[in-house]
């Protein structure tokens, strides 16, 4: 295990395991993790198809339950929380980029980044002015009233990432953010979020087969069936 | 946040617009037969309530007390006179009529029939019931002969009689009993296209029946023709209690013809059988339109709660897309319902002749529009829309967000 600062943990996950049923049959996805990740990491998580990156990411978010360990994030205990405080916890506290974007395809872009910050109950004048501030930051400025059909795979990552990001939170998690991506409008895009972690210090985990990922991170994180193979700092 | 929701309802049910018009075009046709089938009661009833009362019967009538079950021809209305002078006042009686009845039978040459007798006023009557635009041969006491009697068409034919052919009648006179006879001939034939009333009704003059029954200046029965039909209607109302005093009895149609009233609130159920018929189907559009887009689109509603969306956020979203679907269909079927009611208002559903509890259909039925088909229906609609909603709604709200977006996360 590789601990980056002499700060608080953000993440602390003791004896992680997740075994789904397909078919009736048990697969164990994740078979025993202990991990700790600290405020302001640029960390990815490696491993091939079915390693049990995105159960990880899942579980670690609040997206879906452990079946034994437990997970803190921030000092706090998520199987204690309700669905309710879950839901409010990933509101306040987490952003989520997604492979395929998932962007709400009915809502302008300035909508889509607005939505997060309307479940907070931000004044308007304060929504307007972010989301201007971080459309400017992810070069979207002028394509604020387009919908997501209207926008190239690029645009719609920058409009993921700005999503993520324009609340705050302390934890961004990237699931295969550039898999959608060529090479060069991935790349650009983690340098983006690579200047943001600089600029702002949130914490990035990302999910990821791509060399230019592995290439930025400054921890590696590798999977192999379901267990942590190997964690390292890099530079 | 509910004005978002609610952007976020009406552009994901205008998203796919064709199911959207489709599925609110089958609901709002549900709507339409509802608006429809309630403008089309509403005219039946009106029809039926107009075919008992205008016919004959009149809004109303005032009897001795127990005239009606026993039919004895001593049982004349008490101070009738004096009735007569209050009704002539009376702000909410249009027109009414004295009679005299009592059975009796005919005899022509061929043949005899028991019959009821009546005996009317041909003047007022005329301004009460419909004896005189129902004569189909001769005329309706056009010379005022006290000898002239008008009797059914299917009466005649049993008979065997025509115009001016004679007949004699036989009644028995009031407290002695005796019977008297006096020959009478047939000047007007009528036809109410109504078979008891066809072949059991004769009407003399007045005057001739009071003299046979030895009833001079006495009558059974005063008919009324009223202001609003729906005096009759309300038992309670203020009239029927004033003339029901010195042992006679007022009474509105719906308490001369209880069957009737029965009828109407049958009429009632079967607008609500219908809706709940309807209901049932639209229910089906409405959870099939419902589950589609929602399956369509499983990762959004991942993804609205991974960012922080609560169950209840999302419970709200369903539901408010279920309410838009409903207002699209209520929207669609108003206009349908409108078109439909007012084309059928002009040109009427040829009903007439057919009967229906113990109402013979004179006319053709006119749906009529009424401005509650548009509230309370549509309402109906709209409630029911979202009631539906909630299955699919919990549904969506049940779903672990990683499971909503496991194809795309």
């Amino acid at each position: 295990m590789v601990e980056t600062k002499n700060s608080e943990p953000l993440i602390r996950v003791e004896g992680l395991r997740k075994t789904y049923t397909d078919d009736g049959v048990p697969v164990e996805a994740l078979r025993g993790i202990d991990l700790i990740i600290y405020p302001g990491e640029f960390t990815a998580i490696v491993g091939p198809s079915g390693s049990g990156k995105t159960t990880f990411l899942n579980i670690i978010s609040g997206l879906d339950r452990p079946t034994e360990g437990k997970i803190w994030i921030k000092g706090r205990l998520l199987e204690e929380m309700s669905d309710k405080e879950l839901s409010d916890f990933r509101r306040d506290n987490l952003g989520f980029i997604f492979q395929a974007y998932n962007l709400i395809p009915v809502l302008t872009v300035e909508e889509n980044v607005e939505y997060i910050m309307l479940l907070q109950r931000i004044p308007r004048e304060e929504r307007k002015r972010r989301v201007r501030q971080i459309l400017k930051e992810v070069g979207l400025e002028g394509f604020e009233k387009r919908r997501p059909p209207q926008l190239s795979g690029g645009q719609q990552q920058r409009v993921a990432v700005a999503r993520a990001m324009v609340s705050n939170p302390s934890l961004i998690l990237a699931d295969e953010p550039t898999a959608n991506l060529d090479s060069e409008t991935g790349g650009g895009l983690l340098d983006m979020m690579r200047e943001l972690n600089k600029k702002t210090g949130m914490t990035f985990i990302f999910s990821t087969h791509d060399e230019n990922v592995m290439r930025r991170a400054r921890r590696l994180i590798i999977l192999k069936d379901g267990r942590v193979a190997e964690d390292k700092q890099i530079g | 946040m509910f004005w978002t929701f609610m952007k976020l309802a009406w552009r994901n049910i205008l998203r796919n617009k064709r199911r959207s018009i489709i599925a609110g075009t089958a609901i709002g046709l549900g709507l339409a037969s509802l608006i429809f089938v309630d403008g089309m009661m509403i005219g039946m009833v009106n029809n039926m309530i107009q075919a008992a009362t205008g016919t004959f019967l009149g809004d109303g009538q005032i009897h001795r007390a127990g005239f009606r079950r026993t039919q004895e021809v001593e049982l004349t209305i008490n101070e009738a006179p004096g009735i007569i002078q209050e009704l002539e006042k009376e702000p909410e009686v249009v027109n009414f009529a004295p009679r005299v009845l009592s059975f009796g039978m005919i005899t022509s040459a061929a043949n005899l029939s028991a019959v009821t007798v009546v005996g009317i006023d041909p003047a007022r009557e005329q301004f009460l019931s419909k004896v005189d635009e129902a004569i189909v041969a001769g005329a309706y006491f056009q010379k005022e002969n006290p000898q002239d009697i008008i009797i059914g068409q299917k009466l005649a034919e049993t008979l065997e009689v025509g115009l001016y052919d004679r007949v004699v009648i036989t009644v028995a006179q009031a407290k002695t009993g005796d019977l008297s006879q006096e020959m009478f001939r047939v000047s007007g034939i009528f036809n109410f296209n109504i078979k008891e009333m066809d072949k059991g009704l004769v009407f003399i003059p007045l005057s001739k029946a009071q003299q046979m029954l030895a009833l001079p200046g006495q009558i059974h029965e005063i008919a009324l023709k009223l202001t609003d039909l729906r005096i009759g209607q309300n038992k309670d109302h203020p009239l029927w209690k004033k003339y029901s005093r010195q042992g006679n009895e007022a009474l509105g149609w719906a308490g001369l013809l209880p069957e009737l009233s029965y009828a109407l609130h049958f009429t009632d159920f079967s607008i609500f059988f219908m809706a709940l018929l309807l209901v049932g189907v639209i229910a089906f559009s409405i959870i099939n339109t419902l589950f589609m887009s929602f399956y369509e689109r499983i990762f959004e509603f991942g993804v609205l709660r991974a960012v922080g969306t609560r169950r209840s956020g999302v419970l709200r979203l369903i539901l408010l897309e279920a309410a838009s679907l409903g207002i699209i269909s209520i929207v669609i079927g108003s206009i349908l319902g409108l078109i439909l009611v007012l084309i059928f208002s002009h040109i009427g559903i040829d009903y007439s002749g057919i009967e229906f509890a113990g109402v013979t259909f004179q006319e053709a039925i006119y749906p009529v529009l009424h401005v509650g088909q548009f509230i309370r229906y549509p309402l109906w609609i709209l409630i029911f829309t979202i009631v539906i909603g909630i299955y699919p709604a919990i549904h969506a709200a049940k779903i672990t967000p990683a499971d909503a977006m496991r194809k795309s996360l």
